[in-house]
């Protein structure tokens, strides 16, 4: 156990740091907030584009993978730098997550030859894909999911929808889960599609979130055709790989994850000290608490990490979703009570030192449902991790 | 930050694991509620190992958390302190008290160790002979330690550097949350093992949903306890200025994991938990009185809102 890194990767650090120095788009740090869209049709703006684009180009955008894949071939460990150095700048890599993240990674693991040339404009960002996952009778039972397709010949006929789909809007492509055999047992009759979203019978509806801004949308089938050379992986093969696609969601965004919350807990001192509470010692131990929360996560995440780079598997990581989500949402209520009559106020004469925490704690609930909610954390934590038996 | 073991410390810690198992079984710790001298067998293995004290805390951490693990009766925490403190090689038995501070009143293990390092406000230090220094046995709710109030003699205490004492605490703080996080895992292993046995309603209690996010919660409290100690043992090792922080967090989260499943870890065990025969007992004992070791979490975390918030 040791602090420091090798010389070889603090080095890496700092090419990073000068390339970030040389090329970090100027919109970025206007307070930019990638979850503050105000507009659908603008949910990723040129500037970000570009900038994926650019990572991708001198191989910082997935730095693991090799050149042409927007990478430099690095170690783990270097990942790992690279992610932390990002969080601790509150830089994005990109304004859409589904393609570089989770299609990319799958394509590589399960695709075909001709799919896997999809793969280098998913990274750059050329591509926007979305996920076609969650059905309204579909959601933490994913394998539940009914959206049906029919082999006929050399083609698949969709039918059925889709929800909670982020940036269906402004898509080119959807990784989309479908029940190809419904005879078979729920898991094993799920395949898995690359559609074209301007295919005839894709109807693409915005849905709002609760603070008024669309970022998913609701995805209905209608007799789509889509040829069978898009199915990826074999046929009633979908479940192995959305088990795969979670997992690539997660390795890496605890690094962010914690970044964010130390982030928010540091605004937590500079509020109580402008609302005039820093002396109240109900707020500083609240606050404390939020900071050997965030330190404790912080070890554990790194812990995780050096399991994970020597090829063991990594259960430390199955913790940090569900507490860093459920985490955050306590620290912006700790805000909100800091901010005291100004909490729930919005009009920007007032709330300019305080919205943050109400925006945030509206946001928080997002982040014990999205992609695994708390609770099937802890199911899964409950039967994965500790070995207890299923009911 | 890398917290994979070396080689060396793997075998040390499945050497502490194998000593601990066989020498210092659930009977022992329970001979010990009536005999005192119930820890002799065990501490002729342990002595062995005193030298850890004095060198990486990282090392010494990991052979605390076997220790905890166990609920080891004897004087190796308390020597551990001692050789710290005193720049010793940890051959010499001994242990630390500090005088008016509020989160050390008794002094551990006064009654086996041949010498006591005395902290006076100042801070300054002071080393004598034990049998020199009066003092009256503490009976706690923990039969595996020995707590003593002593009588502080005339003491010739020399100067000791503030950083140099708080670079001390900072290490104090790593090994009490390293032993205590040792003896969380012991009661969490023993409520899972139960969940997984112990048979209701024709299942096992461990499918019911409500005893699986119990479970889950306490794992989490214990793995990120157990992350934030090893992470302070490398700070104080490396000498990084976040070892301050570190050390509180690390007592904290220590707090904070043993809290939560001394509590549910009776819970889930039932009524069978609840009596003396069960060895359960012996571990919650252990881990209710290391809160008050040290500090509890209230006052480590009343110390990171000072370097939050003030400093």
């Amino acid at each position: 156990m040791q602090l420091a890194w090798s010389p070889e990767d603090e080095a890496f650090r700092v090419e990073l740091i000068e390339f970030l120095d040389a090329h970090t788009p100027e919109q970025m740090h206007t307070g930019y907030d990638f979850q503050d869209v105000h507009d659908e049709h603008d949910l990723v703006p040129p500037w970000l584009r570009q900038w994926q684009a650019t990572l991708f180009d001198h191989g910082w955008m997935v730095p693991g993978y090799p050149p042409e894949l927007g990478g430099r071939n690095c170690s783990p460990v270097q990942t790992l730098i690279y992610l932390e150095t990002l969080a601790s700048r509150r830089l994005l890599r990109s304004g859409h997550f589904p393609g570089y993240a989770i299609v990319a990674p799958s394509l590589l693991e399960f695709g075909n030859e001709a799919q896997k040339q999809l793969v280098p404009a998913a990274i750059r960002g050329d591509t926007i894909w979305c996920i076609g996952m969650s059905e309204p009778d579909a959601g933490s039972d994913l394998a539940g999911l009914q959206t049906r397709a029919e082999l006929r010949d050399d083609h698949f006929v969709v039918n059925g929808q889709k929800v909670w789909t982020s940036y269906a809007m402004i898509a080119q492509k959807c990784f989309c889960y479908v029940r190809t055999d419904p005879t078979l047992p729920k898991h094993k009759g799920i395949s898995l599609l690359i559609l074209d979203v301007d295919s005839p019978g894709i109807d693409i509806r915005p849905l709002r979130h609760i603070n008024g801004t669309a970022g998913f949308a609701e995805v209905f089938f209608t007799d789509v055709v889509v040829p069978r050379e898009n199915l990826v992986g074999g046929l009633n093969g979908g479940w192995a790989i959305t088990q795969g696609s979670l997992a690539h969601e997660r390795a890496g965004l605890w690094v962010e994850g914690v970044a964010r919350f130390e982030q928010t807990v540091e605004g937590l001192v500079q509020l109580a000290r402008a609302q005039g509470r820093a002396d109240d010692p109900i707020v500083r131990r609240k606050i404390a608490e939020g900071y050997e929360l965030a330190a404790s996560l912080r070890a554990l995440g790194y812990k995780g990490f050096a399991s994970f780079a020597q090829g063991s598997s990594a259960p430390e990581h199955s913790y940090m979703k569900m507490a860093m989500s459920e985490a955050s949402k306590a620290a912006f209520e700790l805000g909100m009570e800091i901010a005291g009559p100004l909490a729930p106020v919005t009009d920007p004469r007032l709330s300019a030192a305080t919205s943050r925490f109400v925006y945030g704690f509206f946001m928080s609930f997002a982040n014990t449902i999205a992609g695994g909610s708390s609770e099937i954390q802890r199911n899964i934590i409950a039967q994965r991790v500790l070995g207890l038996p299923r009911a | 930050m890398d917290f994979s073991l070396t080689p060396d410390q793997e075998l040390l810690r499945e050497t502490a694991r194998k000593v601990l198992e066989r020498e210092c079984p659930p009977a022992l710790v329970r001979a010990h509620i009536d005999d005192a001298a119930a820890y002799a067998p065990l501490w002729r293995h342990l002595s062995e190992f005193t030298p850890l004290g004095a060198g990486p805390a990282t090392d010494l951490c990991l052979f605390l958390a076997e220790t905890g693990y166990a609920a080891a009766p004897g004087p190796f925490l308390a020597t551990a302190l001692f050789a710290a403190l005193t720049g010793g090689d940890g051959n010499a038995i001994g242990t630390v008290a500090l005088v008016d501070d509020p989160t050390m009143r008794f002094v551990l293990e006064k009654d086996r160790v041949e010498r006591i390092a005395f902290v006076t406000p100042g801070p300054g230090l002071a080393v004598v002979d034990a049998d020199a220094v009066t003092a009256r046995f503490v009976a706690t709710v923990d039969f595996s330690r020995r707590l003593f109030e002593v009588e502080v003699p005339q003491l010739d205490a020399r100067p000791l550097a503030p950083a140099e004492y708080a670079h001390w605490r900072d290490r104090a703080h790593a090994c009490m949350a390293a032993e205590m996080v040792g003896t969380a895992r012991r009661i969490f292993d023993m409520s899972l093992s139960y969940a997984k046995a112990r048979k209701q309603f024709d299942v096992p209690i461990g499918s019911f949903q409500a005893i699986q996010h119990k479970l889950a919660d306490m794992s989490l409290a214990l793995e990120r306890a157990t992350a934030a100690v090893q992470y302070a043992a490398m700070t104080v090792d490396a000498g990084d200025r976040d070892r301050t922080r570190a050390g509180h967090v690390a007592k904290a989260a220590a707090g904070e994991a043993a809290r939560r499943i001394l509590k549910d870890g009776i819970q889930i065990h039932g009524g069978i938990g609840y009596t003396w025969e069960h060895d359960l007992h012996l571990f919650l004992r252990r881990a209710t009185a290391d809160e008050y070791l040290l500090g509890t979490r209230g006052w480590h975390l009343d110390q990171l809102a000072a370097a939050l918030i003030d400093g």
